[in-house]
């Protein structure tokens, strides 16, 4: 399936617009050595209210152009961006949006309060309501403590922290992300996701674009696939990852796998007493007898699902010399 | 306008901390107080040439400032992407390069104030008497610097440092060589379209003491006014085209 059906292509803004619109997008750089640079190619995004939804893809897959596009930061060859119903060329559209840049950087001379009230006041906000909301927003992104240290003595985490608290100002309702989780260390990017999560749980909406594949698996209600400026996959991540057929079996037991098992398991890992392997739905019962008649006990079952590593890993050896998959995408955005 | 005076106090605050600006005042201050010590002064020459020397001195500090600050800004901002943390705003991006501008207009005035004020108190100590007129040279010095400011801040939209400085120094020469570049006679004006700075030089008016009418001051003004909107609205456009 193509990605540029007519099914594919979200549904046109009306009363009940998606929260971010993006149809038909490409971005071409003009001449370059060997062909023209396209950067991005006829990409069709479509986020509802309150979903997170992840933008995957390796690099120069079009990602980050797609996002600064959408935020009036590139100036689009085509298509059609909106936020909120409203056009994203029009700085209005970007009242109600929150952006964290890959690597975000900050004028070195000010303090993180400074930043952040800088950032408030460009945003329509009196300096008294942007200095109170950096306090607070520094304390939800674990900075408090460091409001008045200089942004230049920041590492490069804490400058990550603080790109969140700035994308967070002025109670946004559409968060833009670019690589949330660049520069922490994993404490730092469990808080980011655990972050997300609470903000989605309060009903923003958040286009995440993320090189940390595990990552977007948690949090995402939806993936976009980039390769090579185009779109490679999109849909739900259960209809992306899940295996069709094929149930995951974690049991723990002594000594061998039954035969029977062992006869009909498609892969297997064994880790001192634990084994996990998977195998035909249609296998399973017989299995499971088998287990129970060798003394194993079974720790779980459930729908064997791919890791969006394998997934990813998968889909971009298979694209063709355009880099488009003819036949992985599933389902399709609204 | 909310917007704005944010964006311009950003460029204040941010050129007062550099210090860079102050390192140049200080030296420049240092320089006048060392302008009596000039071998004119020994054959009795003595006020007069001292506010010309003290203006042309305040002219270049002027220019240096205005070039360090108008051909960076906008260039490290956007290599940076300190830029992003604006435009990704509700901010316009004409916003964007006037506040920028506006900013770098106001920390060139408390410069020329802090400069002016100091050579006025230098001149009062050696000379008995304060030349109040040298706050009226350091006004159309600043209106002069503010029309090169706004010419290499629409350069630098587009273009890297180097090339705005040059573009900058350039302005400054050819608006000050206008008879020359248009073989004018001495009586004679330039088109309203060439780019003259002559009719911010006030240094023989200031420097014997008369000044210049309130008519002249509205003149300067009004000149200002139109160069500095034709290189805001060509930067504004120029930028508005740009990749970030």
């Amino acid at each position: 399936m193509t990605q540029t059906t007519a099914a594919a292509i979200p549904a046109a803004p009306g009363a009940d617009a998606p929260a971010v619109f993006i149809e038909h997008a490409s971005k071409d750089y003009g001449r370059a050595a060997g062909g023209r640079r396209e950067a991005v190619v006829d990409v069709s995004i479509s986020v509802s209210h309150g979903a997170i939804h992840g933008l995957l893809g390796p690099n120069g897959a079009g990602k980050t152009t797609t996002l600064k596009m959408l935020l009036g930061l590139v100036r689009p060859s085509g298509g059609t961006f909106e936020i909120l119903g409203v056009r994203s060329s029009d700085p209005d559209a970007r009242r109600r949006v929150g952006f964290l840049a890959e690597q975000p950087y900050f004028p070195q001379q000010l303090t993180a309060v400074e930043a952040l009230t800088l950032s408030g006041r460009l945003g329509g906000a009196s300096r008294q309501v942007a200095a109170g909301q950096a306090a607070s927003l520094l304390e939800r992104v674990g900075l408090d403590g460091q409001s008045k240290t200089l942004v230049s003595k920041f590492s490069r985490g804490m400058l990550q922290r603080l790109g969140l608290a700035q994308a967070l100002l002025g109670e946004p309702e559409v968060l833009i992300l670019d690589e949330p989780g660049s520069g922490l260390d994993p404490v730092g990017q469990r808080d980011i996701r655990n972050l997300m999560l609470d903000l989605k749980a309060e009903g923003k909406t958040i286009l995440l674009s993320s090189h940390q594949l595990s990552e977007v698996e948690t949090v995402s209600d939806e993936v976009t696939i980039l390769h090579k400026g185009g779109v490679a996959a999109r849909g739900h991540i259960d209809d992306l990852l899940n295996v069709s057929g094929q149930t995951s079996v974690r049991a723990a037991g002594e000594g061998e796998l039954p035969s029977a098992v062992t006869d009909v398991v498609t892969d297997v890992a064994v880790s001192g007493s634990m084994s996990v392997f998977s195998l035909p739905d249609e296998k399973v019962r017989d299995a499971i007898e088998a287990l129970y008649d060798a003394d194993w006990r079974i720790v779980s079952l459930q729908p064997k699902r791919a890791s969006l590593e394998d997934y990813f890993a998968a889909l971009l050896g298979d694209g063709d010399s355009t880099g488009r998959m003819p036949s992985q995408t599933k389902g399709g955005a609204r | 306008m909310n917007r704005l005076i944010a964006i311009s106090s950003a460029v204040v605050a941010d050129a007062i901390r550099r210090k860079v600006v102050w390192v140049v005042v200080v030296f420049a201050a240092l320089l006048a107080i060392a302008i009596p010590a000039l071998p004119s002064y020994g054959v009795g020459i003595v006020a007069g040439v001292f506010g010309q020397v003290a203006i042309a001195l305040m002219w270049v500090v002027a220019l240096v400032v205005a070039l360090a600050l108008a051909a960076t800004r906008m260039p490290v901002e956007i290599e940076r992407r300190t830029v992003f943390n604006v435009i990704s705003r509700p901010v316009r991006r004409w916003q964007y390069v006037v506040g920028t501008w506006l900013g770098m207009f106001l920390v060139l005035g408390v410069v020329l104030v802090a400069f002016a004020s100091s050579t006025i108190l230098i001149g009062w100590f050696t000379y008995g008497h304060p030349m109040f007129l040298l706050f009226e040279a350091a006004f159309a010095v600043w209106l002069e610097m503010g029309i090169i400011m706004a010419f290499t801040v629409m350069l630098s939209t587009l273009f890297g440092p180097v090339t705005a400085v040059v573009g900058g120094l350039t302005l400054a020469f050819v608006g000050h060589a206008v008879v020359g570049f248009l073989h004018l006679s001495e009586t004679q004006r330039a088109p309203v379209w060439f780019p003259s700075l002559d009719v911010f030089n006030v240094i023989n008016p200031v420097a014997l003491g008369s000044g210049v009418s309130a008519v002249y001051l509205l003149a300067m003004v009004i000149a200002f006014a139109a160069w500095v909107t034709l290189f805001m609205v060509g930067g504004s456009l120029m930028f508005a085209g740009r990749d970030l």
